[in-house]
């Protein structure tokens, strides 16, 4: 579908993290104030806790075109909330497995632990993800899941890929 | 049989139940029905065939079925863990429900089917059944009856995909996937799917594609899977009720699995136990945590 | 309507292979793993099955998709750009679809073309060339006879093939199918007596199994349910049905949709209709918070209603073709046969009264 055939290392991915406010966005904050040097591929969506974090986001970055996903938050004992992020751990080992189990590779998700200290592993976590999705290559096959449908569809368009051409319009007066 | 209808008409006669949820001989095999009226609970039939879970006429947002009074309902062993759950998720009381248990050898996958029990026709749920007697039942009528042929083709198929690479089994499930119509019939047949707005009927915000294509659609198996995480009780009522045939107890199943091996829980017909999802440990694996 | 003519099994494989060639869609009944068969594409005659197995779900899909765009949008800047879905389809050749799902695309057309003429509907029917193929008839569920169709009905198909030995009687029925024979009669010649006889045999006999299942009068039904609106009859239904579209989605004649807005980026997305279904809670919830049909009783008689009153009263059609698809499907055991049944012996007994 794309006009661009470059080699896979000229891949860059699109990468969404959902990070809780009080440990890894101060953590992230403080990586960039440190001006350390990190991918500049990962767009940051603040939530007050890992424990807000739904499993629809991430299907959803997913499904809006996102190659990878990072999920970070407190340490264990530190969440601000007291409990948000043990609720969410136990929610991710469930979601995780489950993303597995539907053939999503896991290496597409990251979880982690960075505190408001931890500067330099937040950039070693961008760095390391970014590069392990650029191995895997762009995720278009969950994105373009939305052209397969019951019925095979004769579908006259394929609006969804904004930029592709709708394979299966005839020319006027084709039909008998 | 005449033991059910007499039990059923007992009640219906005190008045102690306004209604007797149990399954009759349609012109398909055999069907839920709700009687009112002690005079047709000849109508009441128990056989390899009552597949259907009828802990799902308990859905206090079932007002038709609310609305005939207070009901008797006919289960399986297996059933009153569905129940056990919705007293443990308080969506019923216990008092505001009777149970007559009878004890079962077993049903077959087709209500309308062959009701012969066999190692082709048995349901899958009936591999490993734990609750050969319903112990939360206030009533337990029937025989002894013997354990039902064993299958293991659930499990059996969810080791086939985790075999697979994931390339594999993201093509096996889009295949799945866009067989999907939406209908719902999945949600609706589940005994514990009783949200009064489900999320999959949320447009604003639309968080679950509204449309049937795979990709709205993997987004709403996932996350009807996840909502049973460790409350799901197997009872393969979702497949069963799927018109276009999709494997959805491979997915519930694949949960079981990771619930009992991450949290070392098993659903069971106990409602005092709790859910594993909405409580922790300190101790929880996070060997998957950078 | 011209006489029958016959195309061998062989000849058949040939001419599906030519209108691929050619670029035509070719739609045809196909074995899925499990035994069960459905409407989809196929490149060879081989990959299509004409057994006993009625195709699950109907054939309706192919003419209005489970789920199809509408339109795109784009903001740029203050304004929107409006993309609409093309209308204009790819020709598609339509084989060996039961009868009941052919009628029912008829059925529909009324609807499609009442107060607003809907163009991707039309768009695949104009593109379309159907070619049924009678029924055997399939199993007690079957009552397309008692709707006033037939197993080897002809209404909406453009020709009806008949399975004899070794190939198919060919009955052009429009003049679609007329011009169908007309561009391949190459592969067609007369069909011998012998075929026609076992053709005419094979169709009575189809007949008379359906004819057997279920006898009743929709007339009668229809004026009946206009006057019942609060029968008792109605809350009897409502308690075992699940309140899931499972019926409505394998229906080959219901045809309500949903339009939702899915947004595809930042400015952009994509305005879809989706299949809809009367059995579904927030079908008639309103912004208020009120719903009109408040429970399952209510919504199962609007979906016996709507087929068996309420349409044929606009259109003079039945809104049911009876293929018995929402009987087999139903999880809860559902029965549209014993409902009509039903209807039938509350208004005989009315009549009687009278």
């Amino acid at each position: 579908m794309s006009e661009m055939t470059e080699p896979i290392n000229d891949f860059e991915p699109r990468i969404t993290a959902f990070v809780c406010n009080w440990c890894t966005y101060t953590g992230a904050d403080m990586a960039g104030t440190s001006r350390m040097h990190m991918a500049s591929n990962v767009r940051i969506i603040r939530l007050p806790c890992t424990g807000r974090i739904d499993a629809l986001f991430i299907i959803k970055a997913f499904e809006r075109g996102a190659d990878g996903v990072i999920v970070s938050g407190c340490h264990p004992a530190d969440c601000h909330y007291t409990a948000g992020n043990y609720h969410a751990r136990r929610r991710f080992i469930v979601f995780r497995e489950l993303l597995g189990f539907m053939g999503v590779d896991l290496g597409r998700v990251t979880f982690s632990w960075v505190s408001a200290g931890e500067g330099a592993k937040w950039r070693d976590v961008v760095n390391e993800t970014v590069e392990r999705i650029r191995e895997l290559g762009p995720f278009d096959a969950y994105h373009d899941l939305a052209l397969r449908q019951a019925a095979g569809a004769a579908s006259g368009t394929s609006l969804d890929v904004p930029d592709v051409v709708a394979p299966v319009v005839a020319e006027a007066g084709d039909a008998s | 049989m005449s033991e059910l209808q007499d039990l059923a008409r007992k009640l219906l006669e005190e008045g102690t139940v306004q209604v007797v949820i149990g399954w009759e001989a349609g012109r398909r095999g055999l069907r839920p029905v709700t009687i009112t009226d002690p005079s047709d609970v000849e109508k009441l039939v128990f056989d390899t065939r009552s597949v259907h879970n009828l802990a799902t006429y308990l859905d206090p947002r079932r007002t038709q079925v609310r609305k005939l009074g207070k009901p008797a309902i006919v289960v399986k062993g297996c059933d009153t863990k569905a129940v056990a759950a919705l007293l443990r998720e308080a969506q019923i009381e216990r008092d505001e429900v009777v149970l007559i248990g009878v004890r079962c050898g077993g049903v077959v996958k087709d209500p309308a089917g062959d009701a012969t029990l066999t190692l082709e026709t048995v349901a899958p749920r009936c591999a490993g059944c734990d609750v050969r007697e319903p112990h939360l039942a206030d009533f337990i009528i029937g025989e002894e009856q013997p354990e039902p042929p064993q299958v293991t083709s659930i499990d059996e198929r969810v080791a086939e995909l985790d075999a697979m690479t994931p390339d594999e089994r993201f093509e096996f499930w889009a295949s799945q996937m866009e067989k999907c119509v939406r209908c719902y019939a999945c949600r609706q047949a589940c005994p514990l799917c009783v949200c009064d707005q489900c999320v999959a009927d949320k447009t604003v915000p639309q968080w679950i594609e509204r449309s049937p294509h795979a990709r709205g659609n993997l987004s709403w198996h996932m996350t009807r899977a996840l909502h049973l995480a460790g409350r799901c009780v197997g009872c393969g009522e979702c497949e069963r009720a799927c018109p276009v045939g999709i494997p959805i107890t491979l997915i519930n199943r694949k949960l079981q699995q990771i619930v009992a091996e991450s949290f070392d829980f098993e659903v069971s017909d106990d409602p005092a136990t709790a859910s594993p999802i909405g409580t922790f440990r300190d101790d929880d694996r996070e060997d998957f945590i950078l | 309507m011209s006489a029958a003519t016959y195309i061998s099994a062989e000849q058949l494989s040939v001419l599906v292979a030519e209108l691929v060639a050619a670029g035509t869609r070719v739609v045809a009944p196909v074995s899925a793993a499990d035994g069960t068969a459905n409407y989809s594409e196929i490149e060879t005659l081989a990959q299509a099955t004409f057994n006993d197995a009625l195709p699950m779900p109907s054939l309706k899909g192919h003419f209005l998709p489970p789920s199809e765009p509408l339109l795109s949008w784009r903001q740029n800047g203050g304004d929107v750009e409006l993309t609409p879905a093309p209308n204009c389809f790819a020709a598609q050749v339509v084989l060996g679809a039961r009868p009941c799902d052919v009628a029912a695309l008829n059925v529909v057309d009324s609807v499609m073309n009442w107060d607003y003429h809907d163009d991707l509907w039309n768009g695949r029917r104009d593109a379309s060339t159907i070619i049924s193929i009678a029924c055997p008839g399939v199993d007690e569920s079957c009552f397309c006879s008692a709707v006033g169709l037939g197993p080897d009905a002809t209404r909406g198909t453009d020709a009806l093939l008949v399975a004899v030995e070794g190939g198919y009687l060919f009955e052009p029925v429009s003049e679609k199918g007329e011009a169908f024979l007309g561009e391949y009669e190459r592969f067609f010649t007369a069909a011998p007596d012998t075929a026609l006889a076992a053709g005419e045999a094979f169709r009575a006999e189809a007949r008379a199994r359906v004819e057997a299942n279920l006898n009743i009068d929709t007339k009668r039904i229809e004026h009946w349910i206009d006057g019942h609106f609060d029968d008792d009859f109605w809350p009897t239904l409502g308690p075992r049905c699940n309140g899931c579209g499972a019926c409505a989605s394998v229906c080959p004649t219901c045809h309500c949709f949903d339009i939702t807005d899915e947004q595809t980026g930042v400015g952009t997305g994509v305005r879809r209709r989706s299949w809809d279904t009367c059995q579904a809670k927030k079908f008639t919830l309103h912004a208020s918070g009120h719903n009109p049909r408040d429970d399952q009783n209510s919504r199962h008689r609007q979906r016996i209603s709507h087929k068996f009153y309420i349409y044929p009263s606009k259109f003079g059609d039945v809104l049911c073709t009876g293929c018995g698809r929402c009987v087999r499907v139903c999880p809860a055991g559902q029965d549209l046969i014993e409902i009509l049944q039903g209807i039938d012996q509350l208004a005989l007994s009315e009549e009687g009264s009278l």
